[in-house]
């Protein structure tokens, strides 16, 4: 076997990518700042009380994200079966548990701020344009339409939620910054999953961006919903919005779609 | 076209009107998204007023400053581990190096 050069940069395209989607990599990456949390932020990180109406609008954030990070738990473990290639399959059980962190992490987080029953306050809770845009990702998946999928989660999904957490760990209290600085941290992987694995098939097959394009024009307007119904919960002003949706919109571009 | 390897490129082979490349020593700057042993080829973008030194590139998708041990040129290829984005670096309409996503 030969030996791994010392500078990462001096890989081989192929070995690179087989290294980085491998569940060796995936462990010694989150081990490197997930080792000592606890419920996804450090023990001794105090909390900060809240006055009520804040409280409140937190606990409506916190309630969304778990929608969308039920939205990409459920997906991710879907398309593993779908998945065309073994380091694909792995790469997607490592997002898989990523996901079902997030979950908990937030869960606990809402259990820290008095909510006694996190699954009926997030039901009460949870945004339309959110559930409608989880029905139509699961059903992507259902359906087997493997680039439609990971285009509407990977990209998608994660670059709103990569973007949004960004945006609000900026001013959060300092436990819920610990838990969104933690999730940012797994979601640059997932986005740069689903943006690597579309811009190679498209590079192959050019007329699946047709395909993507009626994808996109389908989900967009809920992702957009999505966006500024969190937008307002976080309190974030109308003149910084458009500079939220930016990572997005550069990824698209990225893409071919404009 | 295939990415110059910047290891396997001695220095000597410099473009014309380009001298030989500066090296660098990488320390830890703590970016912990990645193992250990590969640290110290990544650290965090501060925002729009972070410099890039002449041996960095900013990762266009997930903004993670890119490290190599040698300053970098047009035609380098380099890696992103963090978002697992292989990175071609060219030269801007403006005149600057930046990392083009490669897929």
């Amino acid at each position: 076997m030969a030996q791994e050069p010392l500078d990462v940069h001096a890989l081989e395209p192929d070995a690179f990518r087989e290294k980085v989607q491998s569940f060796d990599f995936w462990f010694d990456s989150v081990q490197g700042y997930l080792d000592g949390l606890e419920h996804g932020h450090r023990p001794d990180t105090p909390e900060v009380a809240l006055a009520e109406p804040e409280r409140d609008r937190l606990v409506t954030t916190l309630c969304n994200y778990c929608v969308g990070e039920t939205a990409a738990l459920e997906g991710a473990g879907g398309l593993i079966q779908i998945a065309p290639n073994r380091p694909s399959k792995i790469f997607l059980a490592t997002q898989t548990v990523d996901e079902g962190r997030h979950l908990e992490v937030l869960s606990w987080r809402l259990r820290e701020l008095g909510v006694a029953d996190p699954e009926a306050e997030i039901e009460a809770r949870a945004s339309r344009s959110l559930l409608e845009f989880k029905r139509k990702l699961l059903a992507l998946v259902r359906g087997r339409d493997w680039l439609a999928a990971v285009f509407a989660q990977n990209v998608i999904l994660e670059a709103m939620e990569f973007s949004v957490f960004q945006l609000h760990a900026q001013s959060a209290d300092p436990r819920t910054r610990e838990v969104l600085a933690g999730i940012i941290k797994d979601e640059r992987r997932h986005i740069g999953f689903g943006e690597n694995e579309l811009g190679r098939r498209l590079r192959e097959m050019p007329l699946l961006r047709e395909r993507l394009t009626a994808v996109r024009e389908e989900l967009d307007p809920l992702v957009l919903r999505s966006f500024e119904e969190a937008m307002d919960s976080i309190g974030t002003p109308r003149e910084e919005r458009p500079e939220l949706g930016r990572s997005y919109l550069q990824a698209v571009e990225r893409l071919g779609f404009v | 076209m295939t990415p110059a390897d910047p290891l396997l490129e001695p220095d000597e082979q410099a473009g014309a009107g380009e001298g030989p490349r500066r090296r660098f020593m990488l320390d830890d700057q703590g970016f912990d998204e990645v193992p250990k042993k590969y640290r110290r080829f990544y650290r965090r973008w501060k925002g729009e007023g972070d410099a890039l030194g002449p041996n960095e590139a900013l990762c266009p998708v997930c903004k993670v400053v890119v490290r190599s041990t040698r300053e970098l040129r047009p035609g380098d290829r380099v890696y992103c581990m963090a978002c697992m984005t292989r990175l071609l670096i060219v030269r801007s309409a403006a005149g600057h190096l930046e990392a083009r996503v490669v897929y």
